[in-house]
């Protein structure tokens, strides 16, 4: 791992980003907007599971509605996230935060992916029953505080320079 | 009013103290601060995107409003406490600092074109909130997204800026 980002750190992309100090600050605003855009569409999916939202709509049209969203952002954070390692191989790549919060990442993607599945599989529109709801709501506010955990992590990329 | 007195009396406070010299406490405010700050822009695009008639069309306006700005106050709420622990530790550096200045700024004018948008835009929504949205409902909705993402800009870039001297 060590000998492949030193490697990228080498890259003329990886120097530009490092020559050019608006680079970071700039992909760093789209990544935490995309950060943004996907907490949007949590909180909301949430609140309507949990029916305090958008009661003129089913589960199903809401799920169907920020579902895309959540995609759509993931994309941006991986692609903004992508150029913050070439342009700093090294301090991400070497760093065991980093790595602690890819894997949270990946599970909230699959916690996504399960929601998704339960819910527009669904054969009618209906709400779900007392017990669904409470399953529903458990695995929305469980993926918001992985959400929050990934968040935090995040920031503390920048205080835990452990290499190893 | 001279403020010049203020910013070192912030500074000396001791929870401004506390966040200067512990290792754990500026990095957690700051967490905090930026899991807030995500919930408001979150929220706050949500309802923005539905007033430039980008999203859920069937959706009344007024329902959205009702059922999400409740929750970007709280964040909000959240973000500022937060943020006033930051600025406290460090006042007399952040007051020269442009990219915070600038920040501010954006965040008055943010919280002007709420209010202008509920003290008068908004009486009069029973007559849009269904069908085609007026022109004054749409510049909210356009002027709050950029205000905003203007904050987290400008926000991003308070650590890069170089200190005025």
């Amino acid at each position: 791992m060590r000998q492949f980002a030193d490697w990228l750190a080498g890259t003329s992309a990886s120097q530009f980003i490092q020559e050019n100090l608006w680079v970071v600050p700039t992909i760093q605003t789209v990544h935490i907007l995309a950060v943004a855009m996907v907490m949007g569409s949590v909180l909301m999916l949430e609140l309507r599971i949990l029916g305090v939202a958008a009661r003129s709509q089913t589960l199903g049209q809401t799920a169907r509605r920020y579902t895309p969203w959540i995609w759509a952002a993931l994309s941006v954070l991986l692609a903004t996230g992508g150029v913050m390692i070439v342009g700093e191989p090294v301090r991400e790549l070497m760093n065991v935060v980093f790595w602690s919060k890819m894997g949270l990442v990946v599970l909230a993607a699959l916690a996504t992916l399960a929601f998704q599945r339960v819910v527009l599989r669904a054969a009618t529109d209906a709400d779900p029953s007392p017990g669904a709801r409470r399953g529903l709501s458990f695995a929305a506010l469980l993926t918001l505080l992985v959400w929050f955990a990934i968040i935090i992590l995040g920031r503390w990329i920048a205080y835990a320079q452990t290499e190893y | 009013m001279d403020l010049s007195q203020l910013w070192p009396a912030l500074e000396a406070l001791p929870v401004a103290a506390y966040m200067r010299e512990s290792a754990l406490g500026f990095p957690a405010v700051e967490s905090i601060h930026v899991v807030a700050l995500v919930l408001v822009v979150g929220s706050i695009a949500v309802v923005d995107l539905r007033l430039l008639n980008l999203t859920s069309p069937n959706v009344l306006i007024s329902e959205i409003v009702r059922d999400t700005l409740k929750w970007t106050w709280i964040a909000f709420a959240v973000a500022v406490v937060s943020g006033f622990l930051m600025f406290a530790a460090k006042a007399t550096e952040y007051v020269v600092n442009t990219p915070f200045r600038l920040k501010l700024i954006c965040l008055a004018l943010a919280g002007l074109n709420m209010l202008v948008f509920e003290l008068i835009t908004a009486r009069r929504m029973a007559d849009w909130d269904s069908g085609p949205t007026p022109m004054a409902v749409r510049v909210a909705g356009g002027l709050s997204l950029v205000f905003w993402i203007a904050v987290v800009a400008f926000g991003r870039w308070i650590g890069f800026a170089e200190p005025a001297y």
